[in-house]
């Protein structure tokens, strides 16, 4: 068979990959958030006064730093579940809360994002200058008020090509789930290549997909960047 | 002592399990150091002219390795690795031809072929930021003092380069430990492969710990041992000079994306 | 940003991630058997496998529909990778494993099975080129075995073919596709599905080389479905509608659309 007739015939596989190929955006613009808003929480808990906490959040930032994503994404998709299960019946509910493969994922990936994009946060928490922060104090802000209107506005802009970084190693990342149970681009590939034992059609079809992603994702970055920047050029 | 507890300690320490399958995580980080140690190493060799083709100002030629770099930096190396390992066998016909079949057969191989060329562009990258890292100034001294281009390379821009290039380099070995982890996708029974091999045959989760904890200590060894060359080999340049780190009051936090990949 | 307000921010996320985790969760299900979620890998045809429209087809699913009408409960098919399959099943993320599951006293430790329903030997698949039928672990030494990772074939081979080297896949179809591709002499897999697989590929690639017997130690006595051990209401009702569909001739008209050999091994 050709490749058009193995991608577009009768019997083509176009549908399942395109399927797949959203379930796979779906899964990083769906983490991204999560994982980008524990990081953050993560790095302010890294810089409190309290030493416990502090070490706490340094083991998980170098526990999921340190071991393969696809290690860590399989602990916590099997781990999760059992420690759901665990906790309801702690609370003693009736049955047990069940989460979907999709959102078993997503918390598997928000999991690894937030350790990566905690340092992010951190370097960007540190590029604002500590004079800003005594000059909003001196002007009788709280400390929540100096947060939430002096830091957080400019923390978007240093933290952007960090955290882009990130968005790339999400999207990639998502692949890795395609070997647990969700069917994702990189499953329907490898479900379609071995139905009809061409991979090399179906993988390099996957491959230009997921080149698309990075290439408008580069190009919406890109954007972003120069939007955040505009007052400083 | 509650039973909860007991479980934990059950659970993290397994010396039954050790005693039977420790040796099996032993040779699968053997493995696992190989197909590292091998497809980093060849990697740096091919990131240089990658790098300088990036850097070239034939519009072909550095379009080209940017397009390289795009695709491989692009795509999840999972993806590249079926590519490669399943892709390759549908070639056998012309493979066996050309007389490089044997080089597909082995999942080894391909995988180290594959990791190989993923490395490349992500270390070519890092080499161009390097390399223009450099300022413009030196290179023009070097050049109207009459010294070839090889020679300002060797001699003037690669040594600071490779100095600004040690810490990125670093992480990017980091991310090589961590994804060779899909090695055991593909049949190979690196750290990963073998750790499933064990469950399979035991379903003790506590084996995965203990890959966590290797595949950890191996992961932390490194950043460390980088660390240690970094600041021994800028001594030279941190005396008086501002660095490279970013210094907040009291605290030092390490900045960038140590070991991060796909 | 050593703060007050940092610990405030902190815990605000962490509550909107508790929110948001707690919307994501489902409902808690009665325990009475309204649905039930069927797991299998999906790489086994023509008991299990994926088609161009992303549906679980095969003999399999079409006996396990059958099951549930007479159980008189909705079933939804899920896919999972088989190394995953049996802590998936213990993680609740599904209720029942029907996926070719050979019943061993080492899954039995972990889970329930129901009464076997259906019973097939295994196969050796060669190479188009292999021209002996002899497969005893001397006449295949030094020869590459290809077999899917955490199966009854996968403890046998490694009991008993240590001259050979064995390589272990994720998927129960990829053994097979590797030996099309060249890179495996023999693998070891179900009768049916090396049958299938030498069927669709052509005898060009590779062909069926010879039955071996089922070796009880090894493959146990057949395949069941596999349940979480506090599930034994399922698991009776699983076993009392295998018997009903044995008894009117369902089990036969189904898998007469499939196989030409008797697979209900009785």
């Amino acid at each position: 068979m050709s490749w058009y007739a193995l991608l577009f015939g009768p019997d083509g596989w176009i549908g399942l990959l395109l399927k797949g190929a959203v379930v796979t955006v779906a899964l990083s613009v769906t983490t991204a958030p999560f994982g980008f808003g524990a990081g953050l929480a993560l790095a302010l808990m890294k810089m409190s006064r309290n030493r416990l906490l502090r070490a706490a959040c340094d083991v998980y930032t170098t526990f999921f730093r340190g071991i393969p994503d696809l290690l860590a994404l399989f602990i916590i998709y099997f781990g999760l579940q059992a420690l759901l299960d665990r906790t309801s019946k702690l609370l003693g509910l009736e049955g047990h809360l069940e989460l979907s493969a999709f959102s078993a994922g997503v918390i598997a990936l928000s999991v690894v994002v937030a350790a990566y994009s905690s340092e992010v946060w951190i370097a960007s928490l540190a590029a604002v200058p500590a004079g800003q922060r005594e000059a909003a104090q001196s002007l009788g802000l709280d400390r929540a008020q100096v947060f939430r209107l002096v830091i957080l506005p400019q923390l978007g802009r240093v933290a952007l090509p960090g955290l882009g970084n990130i968005w790339m190693i999400l999207q990639k990342d998502t692949a890795l789930i395609s070997t647990l149970a969700v069917t994702d681009l990189l499953r329907a590939a490898s479900e379609a290549s071995r139905a009809t034992t061409r991979p090399l059609v179906f993988y390099t079809a996957a491959g230009a997909l997921y080149l698309c992603f990075t290439l408008v994702s580069g190009v919406v970055q890109g954007a972003l960047e120069r939007r955040a920047n505009r007052g400083y050029a | 002592m509650p039973a909860w507890s007991q479980d934990v300690l059950r659970f993290v320490i397994n010396t039954e399990l050790l005693a039977q399958y420790g040796w099996r995580l032993l040779t699968g980080l053997q493995m696992t150091a190989a197909v590292v140690g091998l497809s980093f190493c060849l990697g740096f060799v091919l990131a240089w002219p990658v790098a300088l083709a990036r850097m070239s100002r034939r519009f072909a030629v550095s379009r080209l390795a940017a397009s390289y770099i795009a695709v491989f930096r692009g795509t999840p190396l999972l993806c590249q690795l079926y590519l490669i390992y399943y892709g390759g066998g549908e070639f056998r016909p012309f493979f066996t031809e050309v007389g490089v079949w044997w080089f597909f057969r082995d999942a080894y191989y391909c995988c180290i072929l594959s990791f190989t060329l993923n490395t490349a562009a992500y270390q070519a990258e890092i080499l161009r930021g390097a390399i223009q890292s450099v300022p413009k100034g030196q290179v023009e001294a070097a050049r109207a003092l009459g010294l070839s281009w090889l020679a300002i390379m060797r001699h003037v821009v690669m040594p600071q380069a490779l100095l600004v290039a040690i810490r990125p380099l670093g992480n990017e070995l980091i991310s090589v430990i961590k994804a060779s982890a899909l090695a055991a996708i593909v049949t190979l029974l690196d750290l990963m492969g073998q750790t499933r091999f064990v469950f399979a045959r035991t379903f003790d989760f506590s084996i995965y710990l203990y890959c966590a904890l290797i595949y950890l200590a191996l992961t932390e060894m490194t950043r460390r041992v980088v660390e240690a060359i970094e600041m021994r080999l800028s001594r030279h340049v941190r005396a008086g000079a501002p660095s490279i780190t970013v210094v907040a009051p009291k605290r030092r936090y390490r900045v960038g994306l140590g070991g991060v990949r796909l | 940003m050593k703060t007050a307000n940092a610990m405030v921010l902190a815990k605000r996320c962490l509550a909107a991630l508790g929110v948001a985790a707690a919307l994501v969760t489902a409902q808690a299900q009665a325990k009475e058997w309204k649905t039930v979620r069927i797991g299998m890998d999906a790489t086994y045809p023509p008991f299990e496998s994926v088609n161009a429209k992303g549906e679980i087809v095969g003999w399999e699913v079409d006996y396990a529909t059958e099951l549930c009408k007479r159980m008189k409960v909705t079933c939804t098919f899920q896919n999972q990778d088989w190394d995953g399959i049996i802590p998936s099943l213990v993680a609740n993320k599904f209720d029942v494993i029907m996926s070719s599951m050979n019943i061993t006293d080492k899954r039995k430790a972990l889970v329930n099975f129901s009464q076997v329903y259906f019973s097939t030997p295994p196969v050796f698949v060669g190479a188009a080129g292999v021209k002996s039928t002899d497969v005893s672990p001397e006449a295949l030494k030094g020869k590459t075995i290809g077999t899917q990772s955490s199966t009854t074939f996968a403890n046998y081979l490694e009991a008993m073919y240590k001259g050979s080297e064995i390589k272990l896949y994720p998927g129960g179809d990829e053994p097979q596709n590797d030996l099309k591709a060249g890179r495996l002499d023999y693998t070891l897999t179900d009768l049916i599905v090396g049958t299938n697989f030498v069927e669709k590929v052509g005898a060009g690639c590779c062909k069926v080389v010879t039955e071996i017997k089922r070796v009880p130690e090894f493959f146990g006595p057949g395949v069941g479905a596999a349940f979480r051990k506090e599930d034994a209401d399922l698991t009776a009702m699983f076993n009392k509608a295998i018997d009903e569909v044995d008894a009117d001739g369902t089990y036969k008209k189904i898998a007469d659309g499939y196989f030409k050999i008797n697979i209900r091994g009785k």
